[in-house]
């Protein structure tokens, strides 16, 4: 692994490098991927740096390929990663079932594109339903949404140890802004700041048997119907279990506020841009951002409505993807009202989101 | 300082994408925070190419921005497209030269992988914001630098684009031109110790593009 003074530095690179970087850093493996716009250039980079390391890299024929060739990597005790976007997101989604059903730590970063299908390269937040709940299964997926180069690497390096920690998929979900993009952020070695060696061993155990622990028979199909839910009921309890531990949020203001307005990812950095300038201005408007969307931060959302009056502005560059999860966790605090800036697959800036809240307090 | 938001708008392969970059690297360099976005699309060449820099004291919002302060236009069709980011405080930094749009060779510039955006009358039409027409900013606001002439006749088409980045650098004083210096070295190390020449020149044309608007300023005080 690199020393400790590489890697602690400032650096003003593109969200993709970003990425690259983070993995590296974290001491992941292996990545296995297939090109598609706009996250090509996390192959391109770790392609360039990972062999230097000893790390491997791979190009498969397909998006499906990638997905399960990280998964053998994986059960072989390797922490492998991939990376994909739009169209490859629905492919993975395959191999990610496969990866939940057998609760294995595979990490995938997403840099969202326009949809459905081709669509555009360039951006949107369309892919929240496909990374939360993609697969023909019941979500036990963790999904972290970042909204800066500093978020990109500090979740890519936690990913892989929460993947490891708790055996589930884990995504960080990003966009094709975020990819693209160049902004400072401060780079470090994961070490300095508590993370130890990601937490991986073989899955599957030893041939050899040499001391290690024996071989498993990890099953993703099953004869009978009562197999299959003794053994999705124990993976059901245990994400419940762990959803308290690995919820995150950002929430910024106060009791008696008039407004809340919920965005995540980059939108979410628009949002407490706005909020920020209109509490300055003296408005009493808040901002609750989702860190994880996958376990969604429920408990907090509901405090968050409450120190807001209920009143509610979900914003994103999605036609109600997140305001669906807003509206589910909202139910059992009461009837808020809402009000929705939805573009899907367009950006939306901090401009925008003021003007919709000066309206939405004048109403 | 006050914050900056800037649109610079071109031909691909004007240079535009590394105007942007070594703009934002320079601020960066100086301790500000900065942000570069283009506005990429699946042609690598032909089109308008769009780029977004914000450079301020404070953490910086979205990466893009309805109202510019600053709209660099360097040929007719970026004008159009870019108006969208005119506001009446908007300084609009266009050349009055431009017949031909000079290119700019990967071998000196390189970077502009993501110059393009989709074709011109899709992304006008299908633009979101409000448009108006493009040169309605107060003349108190424009400024025009005869980049393409000067390029041509005093250093080399190439270079183009260093004497817009120098007249942003006057017009904004965001970074001093030392700094951008300091980021061209930065990004073009190889060429430049390849060919010295090259650094002559797109530090001479970063001058040039400063003392236009420096001349215009003086004159028209």
């Amino acid at each position: 692994m690199a020393k400790a003074a590489e890697l602690e530095s400032r650096a003003f690179i593109t969200g993709n490098e970003v990425v690259a970087r983070a993995a590296l850093a974290a001491g992941a493996d292996c990545m296995f991927g297939y090109p598609i716009t706009p996250q090509n250039e996390i192959m391109h980079h770790w392609r360039r740096l990972a062999p230097q390391q000893g790390r491997l890299f791979m190009q498969t024929e397909d998006e499906l390929s990638a997905g399960f060739a990280t998964i053998g990597a994986v059960i072989g005790g390797k922490a492998c990663f991939s990376a994909t976007a739009g169209p490859g997101t629905v492919l993975f989604q395959e191999p990610l079932s496969m990866a939940e059903m057998m609760r294995l730590p595979v990490v995938v970063v997403v840099q969202q594109r326009g949809g459905p299908s081709t669509a555009t390269v360039i951006y949107s937040q369309q892919e929240l339903n496909l990374v939360c709940f993609g697969g023909n299964g019941e979500g036990l997926r963790l999904v972290y949404s970042t909204g800066s180069h500093q978020e990109l690497y500090d979740y890519t390096i936690k990913a892989f140890h929460m993947a490891w920690r708790y055996r589930f998929p884990t995504f960080v979900l990003g966009d094709g802004y975020q990819a693209k993009m160049r902004e400072p952020l401060q780079l470090y070695d994961p070490a300095e700041r508590g993370f130890g060696p990601i937490p991986k061993e073989p899955i599957f155990g030893s041939v050899r048997g040499e001391g290690e622990k024996p071989l498993l028979h990890l099953r993703n199909s099953f004869s009978v119907e009562e197999e299959l839910s003794e053994v999705l009921g124990r993976h059901l309890e245990d994400y419940a279990r762990a959803a308290p531990e690995l919820v995150e949020h950002e929430f910024l203001g106060g009791a008696g506020g008039e407004l809340l307005v919920v965005a995540h990812g980059i939108v979410g950095r628009a949002a407490r841009q706005a909020v920020r300038e209109l509490r300055a201005a003296g408005r009493r408007v808040n901002f609750f951002r989702p860190i994880t969307l996958r376990p969604f931060p429920e408990e907090a959302l509901r405090q968050a409505l409450e120190m807001s009056g209920g009143a509610v502005l979900v914003a994103e560059s999605a036609q109600g993807q997140l305001g669906k999860l807003v509206r589910l966790a909202a139910a059992e605090w009461g009837r808020p009202r809402y009000r929705t800036l939805y573009r899907p697959g367009v950006g939306i800036t901090a401009e925008d989101i003021a003007a919709e809240i000066e309206e939405a307090i004048l109403a | 300082m006050r914050p900056w938001k800037i649109v610079a708008a071109g031909e691909g392969g004007q240079g535009i994408q590394a105007l942007a970059e070594t703009l934002a690297l320079a601020a960066y360099r100086a301790g500000l925070q900065s942000l570069y976005i283009p506005n990429f699309g699946i042609e690598q060449r032909g089109g308008v190419s769009l780029a977004f820099v914000q450079i301020s004291p404070a953490p910086i919002g979205s990466p893009k921005f309805l109202r510019a302060d600053l709209v660099a236009a360097l040929s007719p069709r970026a004008l159009r497209r870019s108006g969208q980011y005119l506001g009446p405080e908007t300084f609009l930094l266009y050349d009055n030269s431009l017949i031909d749009a000079p290119q700019i060779s990967d071998e000196v510039v390189g970077l502009q992988s993501y110059d393009t955006i989709a074709p011109e009358a899709f992304a006008e039409r299908s633009s979101y914001r409000d448009r108006r027409p493009a040169v309605e900013a107060p003349s108190r606001c424009l400024v025009a630098v005869a980049a393409s002439d000067l390029a041509r006749q005093r250093l080399h088409p190439r270079v183009f684009n260093m004497i817009i980045l120098g007249a942003i650098v006057e017009i904004t004083g965001a970074v001093t031109l030392e700094q951008v210096k300091e980021a061209l070295e930065e990004k073009l190390d190889r060429r430049f110790k390849k060919d010295p020449r090259l650094r002559e020149h797109n530090f001479a044309a970063l001058e040039l593009g400063a003392a236009a608007v420096k001349e215009k300023a003086t004159a028209q005080a």
